[in-house]
């Protein structure tokens, strides 16, 4: 079990990151600016939501074995595969916590940055993104325990390989396959309590504090 | 020498069109029109916070138009005030300054609003009036070439708004800084500007020293221009214990507190006046200015219904949401019977030859 644990904690390390940035981006960009293709790119960005995991474990199989140079990388059935696939259903939910967080925070306060000196990074950096933080936070803990407990999207793209693919859902898969349900228990209560902290966080963000949630 | 901010402008927002001809001194500049003429819009257009289509803006002879609004040297006080709530008072009004000595400055300008011992609280822990201070101080303490203000009293009740208003004054006098200050409140006018601007559908269509408030020809001409509110021109006298604006074919009950005596000019917003319902009783403080007139227009603008009615040789503009007298038939012709609460009658009053209007 050590093993899925580890390649599980690797999966998330990269992905925490990736959503933070990726989901602020896109959070802000759908709550603060208008341009052509928002609707669109919203409905993209959300369409995991809706989708079986093994539809969209399908077409990244499709994209990262028939795109060329993607092809080339070699990305399928390796870590790396294993380490991007959660990204895909977790991205929305970090994207719409973004979005509501950045929404929330009254365009008043970030004009008044600008009119005394800001520019639209110190604005973002010193008024929308400390207002919006505790939704960010909220999101990120939600967007990470869904990423963590990905099960459909890596094992279509990644497989189940122990030491190489195979994170702590697959491996409960294998050991219920296998019958043995003592390390399946253990590692099905590791996984619900990392679920159950994230939503606590999530509950404690809702619960005090400034900014319109409380 | 050329003025210190000079402002000619156009943009388009759907159907409405905001064109703008502003000229000012180092001066008070009050911009005084109804709602929805497009006055908060100049101040943003002016500040930066949107883009204007064609014009020039050049302030303190400086070209602002390419500017981006924060290197234009404009202070703003916005009318929810947009203090950031995350940040301290200090914080707050240290926010737009740089350099070493910034929370210096910023302790030092809480210290001249009299908000010295409240540098920590955050924004919602302050009263109304300690709020407004901060945001001024905000606004102020980057030395702007011009400060901007976008109704920032409106929320508050009349004493702290008289005060605040005398304390912005002194700051004016204090800092040399010229203020543009956007109302439609009369008493605003009068007791802050030097200059009004008045302002109406988009244009600014007029202005005038507010110490020339009193000369009849300049201030009807500007009033007709904005074709907002009741103007009329009468005399305050004692009448039988009470106090009354009298003209020559009616007269108002004035509340008793009023000091003023003699020939007065007197400005009564649309909402101010009130239609009622023939068979409902009347509010006891509506009672005292009861007339009867005609309907001469009814008008809708947007949400809103404006009624003009005709009595005791006069028109009266009032005001009201759309839904409001619906079972009323405020038909062209009708007859009606409005009210004037006493206390919303604001007179415009000369009080010597240097000191120009005031208001009560």
């Amino acid at each position: 079990m050590t093993s899925a644990l580890v390649i599980s904690l690797k999966v998330l390390a990269v992905n925490i990151p990736l959503l933070l940035i990726l989901g602020t981006t896109l959070g802000w960009l759908l709550a603060k600016r208008t341009f052509p293709g928002r609707e669109l790119l919203h409905l993209i960005v959300l369409l995991p939501v809706v989708l079986p995991p093994s539809v969209l474990g399908l077409y990244l199989l499709m994209v990262m074995g028939r795109v060329p140079l993607l092809h080339d990388l070699g990305l399928l059935f390796s870590f790396p595969a294993a380490a991007l696939a959660p990204l895909l259903p977790a991205l929305p939910i970090m994207v719409q916590a973004a979005r509501s967080g950045f929404a929330s925070v009254d365009s008043q306060l970030e004009d008044a940055a600008r009119t005394l000196g800001d520019g639209e990074w110190a604005v973002f950096r010193r008024i929308s993104f400390p207002l919006a933080r505790r939704f960010l936070l909220a999101g990120l803990a939600l967007s990470s325990a869904r990423a963590l407990g990905d099960f459909g999207v890596t094992l279509m793209i990644a497989g189940n390989i122990p030491g190489r693919t195979q994170t702590l859902p697959l491996y409960i898969y294998s050991r219920v396959e296998s019958l043995d349900f003592a390390l399946a228990h253990l590692a099905a209560l590791l996984l619900t309590s990392v679920g159950l902290a994230s939503l606590l966080l999530v509950r404690r963000m809702e619960g005090t504090g400034h900014g319109p949630l409380a | 020498m050329a003025p210190w901010l000079e402002a000619r402008f156009s943009r388009s927002l759907g159907t409405f069109r905001l064109d703008v001809d502003l000229v000012m001194d180092r001066e008070i500049g009050v911009l005084f029109g109804p709602s929805g003429a497009g006055k908060s819009q100049t101040l943003r257009a002016l500040a930066g916070l949107t883009r204007i289509a064609k014009g020039t803006i050049a302030l303190n002879g400086r070209k602002l138009t390419a500017l981006p609004s924060g290197q234009r040297r404009i202070g703003f006080v916005f009318q929810d005030l947009a203090l950031f709530p995350h940040l301290s008072a200090l914080e707050n009004v240290a926010y737009g300054l740089k350099g070493k000595r910034r929370g210096e400055r910023a302790r030092h300008w809480l210290k001249r609003m009299h908000l010295e011992e409240l540098e920590d609280r955050k924004p919602l822990q302050l009263s109304g009036g300690q709020r407004q201070r901060v945001a001024l101080a905000r606004a102020l303490a980057p030395e702007p070439d011009i400060l901007l203000l976008d109704e920032p009293f409106s929320a508050l009740d009349s004493p702290l708004r008289r005060s605040l208003r005398r304390e912005l004054k002194q700051l004016h006098r204090e800092t040399g800084t010229p203020i543009l200050y956007v109302t439609h409140q009369i008493e605003d006018v009068c007791a802050l500007g030097d200059r009004i601007f008045f302002m109406s559908e988009g244009t600014v269509t007029g202005q005038l020293p507010v110490d020339r408030l009193w000369e009849n020809h300049a201030v009807e001409a500007a009033w007709r221009s904005i074709g907002w509110g009741t103007l009329l021109t009468g005399e305050v006298r004692d009448f039988q214990g009470g106090i009354e604006l009298f003209w020559e074919k009616g007269r108002l009950l004035l509340p008793p507190s009023t000091e003023e005596r003699g020939p007065v000019r007197a400005f009564i917003a649309p909402d101010q006046i009130k239609i009622l319902y023939p068979d409902i009783p009347v509010d006891p403080q509506l009672a005292a200015n009861i007339l009867t007139g005609t309907v001469v227009e009814t008008v809708h603008v947007g949400s809103t219904t404006r009624v003009d009615l005709a009595a005791c040789g006069m028109t009266w503009q009032t005001e009201h949401p759309r839904e409001a007298y619906a079972s009323l038939d405020l038909k062209e012709g009708e007859t009606v019977r409005f009210a004037v609460r006493p206390r919303s009658i604001s007179l415009l009053a000369p009080t010597g030859p240097d000191r120009g209007g005031r208001c009560r």
